[in-house]
This record gives C-alpha cells, sequence and structure tokens, in this order.
C-alpha cells in the first residue's frame, strides 16, 4: 500500500509541469557586504513572489533578472532579512545587519509548513550545530543535548560509555507511557528504544521477573552525529506537537542534518585527541587492625581477618579498588571529514566519521562510525527531490555496574571488598576468589563482555513540487517520508573462570533485535495572497508511520571452556518480544498572517491506531494559536521596544495504552522439557483508553536595545487525562499489577530565555544566552489508592502517585520522627528550577571562548549506594564521627535505616556545572592556496561540578529511561572529557 | 490552470479515501491470552494450564524457605544485596516485618498466581467442548489440589491474620478469612478436589516429581498426603489419620518417596534457586550455629550443615556451615514426603494417646538416621518435643521449623542472636491487599 501510494505520488509530481510565466524583465546586478562592509557570499537573493533566486558569489555579488516594478528579498541564516525595490538603474548595494533576536529565523508550525519566529505562537527552542557540539564535544549525541534545553529535565542514566539519557519536557507527560519525546531526523521518525542486553540472567536485579529495567541499556537516539546536525527545533508540547499525533504526546525534536550550499566544494577536516577520567571517586575505608578484626563476629574469624590485615599491610599490599577499578583514563579520538557544495541545480554534503574512545574502566568503551550522503536536486524549476542516508556502526562496551542481587556487578562487588583483601591475579594468572564477596571485581572486568553493537541505516525522501501558480496563489505537494532500520545485537559473556560462575558454569546471553520504523507524510500546501496585507496557507495530507520491532534474547549456562556460541551451552533459555504498530493521521492546518503582524494558526489531525482499544476509531487532535506583534502593527512606536510579541497557543494530543494493555496474557512456564502457560502477572483491560493531553501555552516576546536584547517568557499549562497506572491490584487477585485510566495530572510551568550582545565592537563579541525554567507537577485526580512505584520499597524511599500531590514525589519511613510505619513526604525529585547559560566570546575575529554553565537547583535523588558500601562495610566515611556523638558514621547510617528511617537516601541532587567550555583559535590567512583555514581548540566537557551530592554523581538513574530517574544504585560512575580539537577547511 | 489544480484536489482525495480504508489489526505476537482459551480450550491448552500451575509452584519457592527458615532460626541468609534477611526478618532492634516486604510480596503473589492459574484451569475445562466430563473432573480434581496447596503456604506466612480464599474473579475478590475459617476452606477444597478425582479421567501429563502419583489413585494419595498435614495443622488426630492411611504413607517406606517440585536446564525451565555451592560468600545460606550444638550424637543429619572453610559473619550474627539440603543445581524440593508422614503418624498417635504406636514412628527415624532407640520419658509433652526434634532434623530447609513451633506455642523456645531480635509468629498482610 505504502509504496503504491509513493509511486501514485511521484507520478502526479512529474505530470504537473509547471506553466512558464511572462513579464517585462531586466537584468540587475549588485552586492550584498556586512555591517563591517564585508562581502557576504552564499547570500540567498528571491525575486518576490516568484521561484527567481540566485546567491551572491565569494564577493558577495550577484545578477538577476527582474520585472521592472519588483522586489528584491535577500536573506541569509544569522541576519535580518531586507526587502529591496529594483531601483530603474544602476546597481545595488545592500548592507545587511546580524540577526541578533533571530527574528528572521524560519521554524517549522506543521508538518510542511515553517513561519518565521517573529509571528510564531509557540516557544520553539533551536540548538545550532555549534551549540550542540562546537563548544566542548560530547561523546554521544543525547549527551550532547544536556543543559541546553530550557523546558527540559535531561538526566544521565549513569556513565557507561554509549549514553543512554532520559530527555523528559515540561515535566511529567506519564507515568508509564511514553515520556520521552519522538526524534525525527530530516522528515524521518527515529526509533529510540532502549533494549536490554538480559543482564538481569545474571545480576538477579529484578529478582524473580525475566524483563528487567536494571540494565542500564543505551538509548539508540544516542547513534546519531552531532557533527552532522545543521539545527534542532524542540517542540515541547502538544500545543506545538499536536499536528505530529500521538507519538508526539511527549514532544518533538526535529532534526535537521547539512545541506549541499552552492558554490565551491568546501571540504574540512577535523580530529579530536582527547582523554576521559572519572569524575569523582567516593573513595574507601581505611581499614586498621581493630576494624579488620570488626568484620566477623566470630572469634576464629576476627583472629584470621586481622592477621590477614597485618600481612597485608607489612607487604604493603593495602589497594584502592575503587580507584583501580574506575581509574582508567581512556583514550578518546575522534575524526570527521566532510563535503560540502553544489551548483545552483544541485547540492550535496557528504561526511565521514569514526570516533573511537576508552572508558574510565578497563575494556569498557565507545565506538561509532558513520556516513552519511544528502543530495538536493531541482529536476525541474518547481519540482525538488532532496535525499538524505545515514549509515551507522556503534559499538559499546559498558561494563557490568548498577543494581543486582547476586553480587557480581563491579559496583557492588565493591561494596563489600575491604582494602586488605588480595583479588589480583597470581603469577600464572589464575585470579583468587574473593573471599569478602561473590565476586572478584578485577577478574570480572579481566573476563567478561557486555557490549552492545548496532548496524543502523535512515534514509530519507522529501519530494516538493508547485503544482499550481497564480499571482495570488501557489500550490505545492509535499511528500516527505523515509525508513530507520537497525539491528543491535548485545553480547553478554560470562566465562566459567569467574568466580560467581560457580554453579552456572559460564553464562552467554545473546540478543538480536531488528528495528524497521517507515512512515510517510503526503501534504498540499496552498499560499493565497489575498493582498500585501493577508495571507493564507492552507495544507492538508495524510501520514502514515509503522514499526516493528522483533528481539531475540538467548541465554546459555553450562558453557563449554572457552566458548561463547548459545549451542556450546549445557541449557538455553530464549525469549522473544516483538511490537508492532501503525499509525495513521489525517491532518489539515490553515494559517493567517494578517499585515504580517498578526498571525493565526488552527489545525486538526484525526488518528488511529493498532496500539489503541478501537484500531478503527479515529481520535482528533486540535491545535490552534495565535500571535499579535505590536510592534508590526504600529501600536508600539515609542522606539524603544525592536519587537513586541503577544501569543497563545492551545493544542491536545494523546498518548497510546502500552502495548498489549488490552489482554490478559499467558506466558511460557516450562518445567521438565514440558510446556506450560501461566497467566501474566499484569491484568488486561479490554476498555483501556489513551492518556489525552492539552496544554495551553500564553506567553511575550520582546527585544530592545536595537535588538542586542532579547527576551522570550512562556507560561504553560499542560493537563493530562486518563493517565496510565500499572495499579497494583490485591496479590491474591493472581495478578500483581493492572492497567488502568487512574487520574488526571497537570505540569505547569515557566520558561524565560533571555538573548544578549553585551559587547560589541570591531574587535570583541560577546554572545550570551540566560534561560530559566521550572515546571510543577501535580495529580489532580486520582481514583485508586496512592501507588508507590518506581524505587525499592518505602524502607528505602521511594516514588508515591497520590492526589493532591506533585507527581514526583518522593516519600517513605520517618521513624522515629514519625509513627513506624507512617509514610511522609521526604523529597521531590523535580527541580526547584533550571537555568543555563552559553557565552562565546570572540576576540578579533579570531580567538573564540565559548562556556555553557547549567544549574539544578535542588530537586532530590533516592540514594541507595551508601547504604550498599555501608553494609559492605567499606564506606570511605565509615568510621568518620561527622557529628560528634561517639558513633562512627557507618553504624549510625545502618542504625538509622534499621530504625525505620527513609530519610538518609533522599538527598538534594543539585549541581552547577561548567557543562562545556571550549577555547578556539581559527588561523583564516594562511600563505598556501590549498588550506582555506585552520581552526585548533582545546575544550572540556562536564569537568568541573560543585554540588553536595554524595553519590558519583547526581545525574543517575538505575531504572533507565522511564518515570522514576534519579535513584541511585551504585551506578557506573560518571567522566569528564578533555579534547584538543583541529579543523581544517581545504 | 483550474483544470490542473482541480486533478490534484481529485487525487488527493482518492488518496485520503484509499488510505482510509486500508485497516490494520495486529494481535498480540508474543502470547496466548486468557480471553481466548476461556472460550473453548482445546485438551492441548487445558494441558499447558497444568503444566504451567507446577512449573508456577516453584517461582519464589527458595524465597519462602528462606523467610520461614529464618524467622524459624534454622538458617541465616546473608545477602550483599539485601541487608533485609538480617534485619527485619529477624528483628533486629527496632526493626519489624514490613507489609511490603519482599519475602512476604513476592512468595505470596507468586502463590496466588499458581492459584489464578488454576481458576483459570477449571473455567476453561468447564466451558471447553473439547473434553469429557470425566476428563473435565480430572482437571477439576488436580486444579483444586494444588490451589489448596498453595493456599495452605500462603496461610502458613500470615497464620492469625488469614488468607483470601475466594479469588476467582479478579474485580470482585472474597474477604480475608481468619485463621480458622482459612485452613478449613483449604481442608474443605482438598476434599472437593478428592471427589471430583474419583471417577476422573487424567489426561494431562505430570512431571518426574509426581513418579508414581500421575494417574487418578496416585494422584489421590497426594491429595490425602496434602489432607493429612492440613489435619495435624487443624488438631484434627483422627482424620489425619484416616488421610495417611489413603496416602502413600508407608512407616518401613522411603524417606523421600513423594512429590517434589523438579528443576532442570531446559528451555524455560528453573534451576533450583534454593542451592548454593559451599563455601560462597555474598550470598550465603548458613545453618544457624545451634544446628549442630543441638544436634544428637551420631545424627546422621549433620549432613545438612556442612562444614565451611572458614566461617561467615553479618551484623553480629556468625555460622561456620552452609546449609547443604539441595546439593545441586536440579535438585527437587520436596512437597510432601513419606519422612513427615510418618512423624504426622506419630504427632497424631501422641495426641491420641497411643504412645507405643508413636514411639515406633520415631525409632523408625532415629534407627534410619544412626541414632539409638527413644529412651526418654513415656508422656505427652516429652514426645511432643521428640517429635519436635525429629522433624527439625528431618525436614530442615524443608519450611516447617516455624511453622511447627507455633503451632505448639514454643516460639519462645527459638533462640535469640542479638540483644533486641524478635521471633515473629506471623507475616501481616501485605499493603496491597488492603
Amino acid at each position: 500500500m505504502r509504496k503504491t501510494m509513493l509511486w501514485i505520488a511521484s507520478l502526479i509530481f512529474l505530470a504537473l509541469l509547471p506553466a512558464s510565466l511572462l513579464a517585462q524583465e531586466k537584468m540587475i546586478s549588485g552586492k550584498v557586504t556586512d555591517s563591517k562592509g564585508l562581502p557576504l557570499p552564499a547570500i540567498s537573493v528571491v525575486v518576490k513572489q516568484t521561484k527567481k533566486a540566485t546567491t551572491t558569489d565569494t564577493d558577495g555579488k550577484f545578477e538577476i533578472s527582474v520585472p521592472s516594478n519588483g522586489t528584491l528579498v535577500i536573506t541569509s541564516t544569522g541576519f535580518a532579512t531586507q526587502n529591496i525595490q529594483v531601483p530603474a538603474s544602476g546597481e545595488i548595494s545592500v548592507t545587511l545587519q546580524e540577526d541578533f533576536a533571530r527574528l528572521d529565523e524560519v521554524v517549522v508550525t506543521g508538518l510542511a509548513t515553517s513561519v518565521k519566529r517573529r509571528n510564531l505562537a509557540n516557544s520553539v527552542a533551536t540548538i545550532s550545530n555549534k551549540q550542540l557540539q562546537g563548544t566542548a564535544p560530547a561523546q554521544t549525541f543525547d549527551a550532547a543535548l544536556n543543559g541546553k534545553i530550557p523546558g527540559a529535565y535531561i538526566n544521565a542514566n549513569s556513565g557507561a560509555p554509549g549514553g543512554g539519557l532520559s530527555v523528559k519536557l515540561r515535566g511529567v507527560t506519564s507515568v508509564f507511557g511514553n515520556t520521552q519525546p519522538l526524534y525525527v531526523v530530516d522528515g524521518v521518525f527515529m526509533d529510540n528504544s532502549a533494549t536490554s542486553a538480559g543482564l538481569n540472567a545474571v545480576t538477579g536485579a529484578a529478582a524473580g521477573g525475566n524483563i528487567s529495567t536494571q540494565d542500564n541499556p543505551s538509548s539508540r537516539i544516542a547513534d546519531l552525529r552531532a557533527e552532522d546536525i545543521e539545527n534542532i527545533e524542540i517542540l515541547k508540547g502538544a500545543s506545538a506537537a499536536a499536528i505530529y499525533g500521538s507519538r508526539a504526546a511527549a514532544g518533538v525534536i526535529i532534526i535537521s542534518t547539512k545541506r549541499g550550499k552552492q558554490g565551491q566544494t568546501k571540504v574540512s577536516f577535523s580530529q579530536d585527541l582527547g582523554f576521559v577520567k572519572v569524575r569523582k571517586l567516593l573513595g574507601v575505608r581505611q581499614f586498621t587492625e581493630e576494624t579488620a578484626g570488626s568484620l566477623s563476629g566470630d572469634p576464629a574469624r576476627i583472629a584470621q581477618l586481622k592477621q590477614q590485615f597485618v600481612q597485608a599491610q607489612s607487604a604493603g599490599k593495602l589497594y584502592d579498588y575503587e580507584k583501580e577499578v574506575y581509574g582508567n583514563t581512556g583514550f578518546t579520538r575522534n575524526s570527521v571529514l566532510s563535503m560540502n557544495g553544489g551548483n545552483d541545480r544541485t547540492g550535496f554534503y557528504f561526511s565521514a566519521a569514526q570516533k573511537d574512545e576508552e572508558g574510565i574502566v578497563k575494556k569498557t568503551g565507545y565506538r561509532n562510525t558513520s556516513l552519511r550522503l544528502n543530495l538536493d536536486h531541482k529536476l525541474t524549476d518547481n519540482i525538488k527531490i532532496g535525499i538524505s542516508t545515514n549509515y551507522v556502526n556503534s559499538s559499546a562496551d559498558r561494563g557490568l555496574t548498577g543494581n543486582d542481587n547476586n553480587g557480581v556487578t563491579y559496583s557492588i562487588s565493591l561494596s563489600s571488598t575491604p582494602n586488605f583483601a588480595e583479588l589480583h591475579p597470581n603469577e600464572f594468572g589464575v585470579y583468587p576468589n574473593n573471599p569478602f564477596g561473590a565476586s572478584n571485581v578485577l577478574q570480572t572486568i579481566a573476563l567478561m563482555t557486555n557490549n552492545e553493537s548496532v548496524n543502523r541505516f535512515t534514509t530519507g525522501l522529501n519530494l516538493e513540487a508547485q503544482v499550481q501558480k497564480s499571482a495570488r496563489s501557489t500550490t505545492r505537494l509535499i511528500g516527505r517520508g523515509g525508513i530507520d532500520f537497525y539491528n543491535l545485537v548485545t553480547t553478554a559473556n560470562f566465562p566459567r573462570e569467574l568466580q560467581f560462575q560457580t554453579v552456572n558454569k559460564g553464562t552467554s546471553i545473546q540478543g538480536l533485535t531488528k528495528s524497521l520504523n517507515t512512515n510517510y507524510i503526503l501534504s498540499a500546501v496552498n499560499q493565497f495572497i489575498v493582498s500585501d496585507n493577508l495571507e493564507f496557507t492552507t495544507s492538508a495530507g495524510v501520514t502514515q508511520e509503522t514499526g516493528d520491532f522483533n528481539n531475540l534474547l538467548a541465554v546459555a549456562t553450562q558453557m563449554a571452556p572457552g566458548q561463547t556460541n548459545i549451542d556450546q551451552g549445557g541449557a538455553l533459555t530464549a525469549q522473544q518480544f516483538r511490537n508492532k504498530f501503525q499509525n495513521q493521521g489525517i491532518f489539515i492546518q490553515e494559517e493567517v498572517s494578517i499585515n504580517d503582524a498578526i498571525n493565526l494558526t488552527g489545525g486538526v489531525r484525526f488518528d488511529r491506531s493498532t496500539n489503541n482499544g478501537d484500531v478503527e476509531k479515529f481520535n482528533a487532535y486540535p491545535k490552534a494559536g495565535v500571535s499579535v506583534n505590536l510592534t508590526r502593527m504600529g501600536l508600539l512606536d515609542n522606539g524603544f521596544f525592536n519587537n513586541l510579541k503577544l501569543r497563545a497557543a492551545y493544542g491536545q494530543s494523546a498518548n497510546f495504552p502500552a502495548f498489549g494493555s488490552k489482554f490478559t496474557t499467558l506466558v511460557a512456564s516450562n518445567i521438565t522439557g514440558v510446556q506450560g502457560s501461566i497467566v501474566n502477572i499484569q491484568g488486561g483491560d479490554p476498555n483501556i483508553d489513551p492518556e489525552r493531553q492539552s496544554e495551553l501555552e500564553a506567553g511575550v516576546d520582546f527585544s530592545v536595545l536595537d535588538g542586542k536584547l532579547n527576551f522570550e517568557i512562556s507560561f504553560y499549562n499542560k493537563k493530562i487525562y486518563d493517565f496510565l497506572l500499572l495499579a497494583t491490584v490485591p496479590p491474591s487477585s493472581g495478578f500483581s499489577t493492572k492497567f488502568v485510566n487512574a487520574g488526571d495530572l497537570r505540569n505547569q510551568g515557566l520558561e524565560v530565555g533571555i538573548n544578549a550582545i553585551p559587547v560589541l565592537t570591531d574587535n570583541v563579541k560577546w554572545t550570551s544566552s540566560v534561560n530559566f525554567w521550572f515546571n510543577r507537577s501535580k495529580v489532580t485526580r486520582l481514583t485508586i489508592p496512592p501507588v508507590i512505584l518506581g524505587s525499592f520499597g518505602t524502607s528505602l524511599g521511594s516514588f508515591q502517585i497520590e492526589e493532591g500531590k506533585s507527581a514526583t514525589q518522593i516519600v517513605g519511613l520517618n521513624a522515629p520522627i514519625s509513627a513506624k510505619d507512617e509514610l511522609v513526604a521526604l523529597g521531590n525529585q523535580e527541580p526547584k528550577f533550571q537555568m543555563n547559560t552559553f557565552n562565546e566570546v570572540t576576540l578579533f575575529n579570531k580567538l573564540s571562548l565559548r562556556f555553557l554553565i547549567h544549574w539544578k537547583y535542588k530537586g532530590d535523588n533516592v540514594n541507595l549506594t551508601t547504604l550498599l558500601n555501608d553494609f559492605g562495610s567499606t564506606s570511605a566515611d565509615f568510621d568518620a564521627d561527622a557529628d560528634g556523638n561517639n558513633v562512627p558514621d557507618g553504624p549510625q547510617r545502618i542504625g538509622s535505616f534499621l530504625g525505620g528511617s527513609a530519610r538518609g537516601f533522599v538527598e538534594n541532587s543539585g549541581y552547577v556545572r561548567v557543562r562545556e567550555i571550549g577555547l578556539y583559535y581559527t588561523i583564516n590567512k594562511i600563505p598556501r592556496n590549498i588550506v582555506r583555514g585552520v581552526r585548533v581548540g582545546v575544550s572540556l566537557n562536564n569537568f568541573f561540578t560543585w554540588t553536595k551530592y554524595s553519590g558519583y554523581d547526581p545525574e543517575v538513574s538505575n531504572f533507565g529511561t522511564g518515570f522514576s530517574t534519579g535513584v541511585d544504585v551504585d551506578p557506573f560512575p560518571a567522566s569528564k572529557r578533555a579534547s584538543f580539537n583541529v579543523t581544517i577547511d581545504f | 490552470m483550474k483544470r490542473i489544480k482541480n486533478h490534484g484536489a481529485l487525487i488527493l482525495v482518492m488518496l485520503t479515501i484509499s488510505f482510509v480504508s486500508c485497516k490494520k489489526e495486529y494481535a498480540n505476537l508474543n502470547s496466548p491470552t486468557v480471553e481466548d482459551y476461556l472460550k473453548d480450550a482445546s485438551k492441548d491448552q487445558l494441558n499447558g494450564l497444568v503444566t504451567g500451575a507446577l512449573s508456577g509452584m516453584r517461582n519464589n519457592e527458595a524465597a519462602y524457605l528462606d523467610a520461614v527458615s529464618v524467622i524459624g532460626r534454622e538458617i541465616y541468609r546473608f545477602s550483599s544485596a539485601d541487608p533485609r534477611f538480617v534485619t527485619e526478618l529477624l528483628g533486629s532492634e527496632s526493626t519489624t516485618l514490613n507489609n511490603t516486604g519482599f519475602y512476604l510480596t513476592n512468595p505470596w503473589a507468586s502463590r496466588y498466581r499458581v492459584i489464578k492459574n488454576t481458576n483459570v484451569l477449571i473455567e476453561a475445562a468447564t466451558n471447553s467442548t473439547q473434553v469429557s466430563e470425566a476428563e473435565k473432573k480430572g482437571y477439576t480434581g488436580f486444579a483444586k489440589t494444588i490451589k489448596a496447596y498453595e493456599l495452605l503456604l500462603n496461610l502458613n506466612l500470615t497464620y492469625n491474620n488469614g488468607v483470601r480464599v475466594e479469588v476467582s474473579d479478579p474485580n470482585n475478590l472474597g474477604p480475608i478469612l481468619d485463621y480458622d475459617q482459612s485452613i478449613l476452606a483449604i481442608a474443605t477444597l482438598l476434599d472437593e478436589a478428592k471427589a471430583d478425582l474419583t471417577g476422573s479421567s487424567v489426561v494431562f501429563t505430570l512431571t518426574p516429581g509426581f513418579t508414581g502419583f500421575s494417574d487418578v489413585a496416585g494422584f489421590v494419595k497426594f491429595n490425602r498426603a496434602l489432607a493429612a498435614r492440613v489435619a495435624v495443622y487443624r488438631k484434627e488426630w483422627a482424620a489425619a489419620l484416616v488421610a495417611l492411611n489413603e496416602s502413600f504413607f508407608a512407616i518401613n517406606g522411603d524417606f523421600n518417596l513423594g512429590v517434589s517440585h523438579q528443576f532442570s536446564t531446559g528451555s524455560g525451565d528453573q534451576l533450583n534457586p534454593a542451592f548454593f555451592p559451599q563455601d560462597q560468600n555474598g550470598e550465603i545460606r548458613l545453618a544457624h550455629p545451634n544446628y549442630a550444638t543441638d544436634i544428637l550424637p551420631g545424627d546422621d543429619r549433620i549432613s545438612k550443615a556442612t562444614l565451611r572453610t572458614a566461617a561467615a559473619s553479618n551484623t553480629g550474627l556468625s555460622s561456620n556451615r552452609d546449609v547443604w539440603v539441595y546439593t545441586s543445581s536440579t535438585s527437587p524440593i520436596p512437597i510432601i514426603r513419606n519422612e513427615e508422614l510418618i512423624l504426622i503418624y506419630a504427632e497424631a498417635k501422641i495426641k491420641l494417646g497411643a504412645f507405643p504406636d508413636a514411639i515406633i514412628a520415631l525409632n523408625r527415624i532415629r534407627t534410619a538416621h544412626n541414632i539409638a532407640v527413644y529412651a526418654g520419658a513415656v508422656n505427652e509433652a516429652a514426645l511432643i518435643n521428640e517429635m519436635l526434634y525429629q522433624r527439625r532434623y528431618s525436614l530442615f530447609f524443608e519450611g516447617h521449623r516455624w511453622i511447627d513451633m507455633r503451632r505448639y506455642n514454643k516460639l519462645n523456645e527459638l533462640p535469640i542472636d542479638r540483644p533486641g531480635d524478635d521471633v515473629w509468629s506471623a507475616m501481616p498482610i501485605p499493603s496491597t491487599e488492603n
């Protein structure tokens, strides 16, 4: 069906050939310069209301034929657009002014339409390439977003190589549904699944269950190459994103990659060299003979331990295992070759890139190889075709960290290993068993593998044909779509020599995932100009998205020595998970522009999905917006405001019910080779409804001081109706949980953005942006009793969904202050506010200092790392006595927990972090002809953090990217990066 | 120009129509659904539910054994990942059993999950047109027996707090009954099952753990063995003897004759989670130190607690013996076996005043375990103590000690290892049941 439709669409485009226009024309030439008089190349010059266009050459000159009374529109990214009435004769000289307020920046408003920022009804955050990766490059794309999106709460799950971050736009969108935004790259909907490698078979983190969210997988959007990205637009809520349908309930991140530019082919080679180091170590307990003995209560054992300590001490064999495990300095390199060029009909962008990074733990690391080719071609003056292709191969060795019930992860093993234990291999390379834990961490690191390896191919097609053209009306047909396909291989090998493999005698976990996503949009856009003051843009179209996900996971144990192939195992269990969906949408959207000052937008999308209870029913998601530019209307003519706009927007969206929540399934439950079925612990509900969402956003944007100081202030009220909760049901029903439409949620928030140019002289330019934002969530209605979820129970601190309370509140026991079994609110995961500032100071157009500072004020984590180290008697301050009460801190904390208090685990995870800082020097006067420019730079990524948080890093999530981020259970420590960069332009 | 515009619009409309008519529905791709089974289940589908129940009975079996054995001071369970084995279960300092604790909620939910499966089996078999009446009775007799056993395990945990017996409709659960009502309901369920099985036809395959008990007659014997256990719990001594007579009780028979949970390395199967190798660190089960100090000299049951190369300690607890009851990852865990039946016989006989019969049974146990015949006082109190000693060592880490001491109000005789520890008499009802 899909193929047929694309064929038909292409045929239509080819059949409708353009009609030529005849008018009185003359040739005109001109020159475009910047405010300093320097010529500007590659500036677009268009004859207004025609498709006739050219670009300036390297001297800033252009020539074009124009109707005698025509107008030229001169545009370029970063400069304010100028309209020039064609003079009777002579050369035109145009001086472009920098568009500090970015008012002329074009922003996406629909599936096939866009509008200038000055007329936008929503607050749409944009991130340029320079902001994304031009300061201090991060390891993966998702990490590069961190701290850069106002209105977002972004949190890294762990420091493991290969990424894995949670991005939540404007608060809690859903508890069990999708909380992550939709990523669209050049019109292709990207899969962002996090697929577990099945480590639970070894760690038993989710004891009793096979499926675990505690395996610390990466999110697949990490595969994307930040270097290829031109810019990113973020539609944060339904008021902007409704037109994308149900998959956009948590917002949309629209990514545009670089396209070919007309002119001489530019070849650029960039090389990064650097290192990664652990951001922070917790330290280890310094044992004494006395404290070594106190590890046991048995007199014989005490004597033994004391002797062991004395021997180790006199032999100089007291070790800092934490440092030994996490103290590796990883070497990083990244090479990018890109080419960019084209003529007036065809443009291309090509890049080939490879990065290879070691981790802070030996034998961990990340490798990514990417090829991209973007082609644009004008078939005729009226038909344009654009093709994007990207191949990525990535491989991440992520180690074994985090929660665990078998004592096998690096971190849990470390937590019970004192400094006088001997874990190093003997002269034959044989590792001793760790007498203090279930595993020898050095042996585990040396022998195990946990790798995620991806081959991904993404391609998109964009066809645009002008099918009708008259003096007042232009109609275009736009077809856009693509496929995103990847193959993910997860390999987790635990050879039989490992201490903890004495029962299983080797475990090999092999996962194979195939994911295919396709989508297309066919739309018609009509632009109807009634007069210079009134313009209508009508768009309508159909969309379809499909997904097909298939995950096979095989766990083999009793492995033949040295073998990892699963058929070399003595026992094999297998799991398969498949997910398939098809969504279809029909949309119409009308945009009205009055006087280029008042913009009205209205649209509706009808959506249906195989994920819904009723697969045939179309759900309607409307949106509407209005923006009034008071300065353009001439209402504010006092000269103080350069631009003042009031705006409001409203939209609705919905999140799908979780896959399979309609049915009560029977799962395999075999015994002694006989197949059996047992009811799933999750009960189904045939009447489940999707979560509906409505968002109202209002704001004011203004700029003063010649556009050198710009403000964007938005308030939003996002309501989620009938949100889905995996409600705990009485287990005597046979079920533990069941999806119910449990109630309503609300998110309210404020976003303030300031862009400024504090200094602008011939030799010094300082641009600065400051963003401030916060979100407050509240459960406004709950039809079931409060639900504890997302952590390890109330004695350790847990989230609780409760009417009238914040959706992210953390509750727990608080004895002896409260009654023994009374739950009290101990904190809230939501930050009180966040701020960031991005600054660039340029000196003499050559030396550029850029930095990004991110401040998260408050917001709590559930930190269980210290408790686990206390229970293992290895925390650094175990013997300290901070409060001077003569009870050592370790036993005191244990005592507090045993006394029934979870207070100590709920910890402020606020921080101020210099996320990125980079210093670059550009050499553009090089005598040799072959090299046009050289840029060298040094950068630091996440190097400086100020926090009172006691764990490895305030950014952590034992449970991955879902609802409950911020639970800290001995994670992979976060790392900091430094790199040196050379870029050569040919 | 206008013509072209109209064509464009027309084609767009056609596209939209063809698109709208192109609809799909994906069924559940990953697993069958209960809704399907309830319509008209085939014999194979019903048999799958039987196997599923047998397999599911093992879920969290080790968690159950750990919990009752730790509270009953049979074992220590040390875990580097979870401190609650040595805190809440032993009542250290001011900690108490928590109604959200994993040691309660996990086994409790797993038992009710099997009960759900048996209820689905009963309903599916009843609705099925593909099996005969006799075959239906075979399914319901099986289902009710298993259901009764699973309810009993939960009642063992919550004791006076009771269990919920009527749970077939998840949206309309019955009340939580008190202990006497609960145990009566379990006894009644076993009797109903026996009635169903009489004249039934068994067309399903049981596991090797049911060898000798997988036909109708054999399964009834298993059912009656459980009934005998329930009868002594209810202090129905005469009824216990009646049930024993219809069970596989054999005073001179093999102690291990009986029904057990099986484990294997097969696909989708489980390994015995109650097995830990000896001399491990981190995750370990140790015999309580007084297992070795209280044992009679020469008693061969000391082999269930082997000496470690080094003692293990945790928060003031220490032991130098590993639990060594399940000695491989595929060792079976008994559900009920002849050694227990012999001791049930002894108990019922003591309570009915038939001391010589009881002593015969006790001596059968003693001699088999290499200790001299009983020479103690012949009165009820002394013999009950002797019977409890034999149960302690014969059924070590099979989940009996705590329940036995509770039945005889002797929980205060269990050792307190650290000042401030408590011996609990019952677990609370899980918070999620309220």
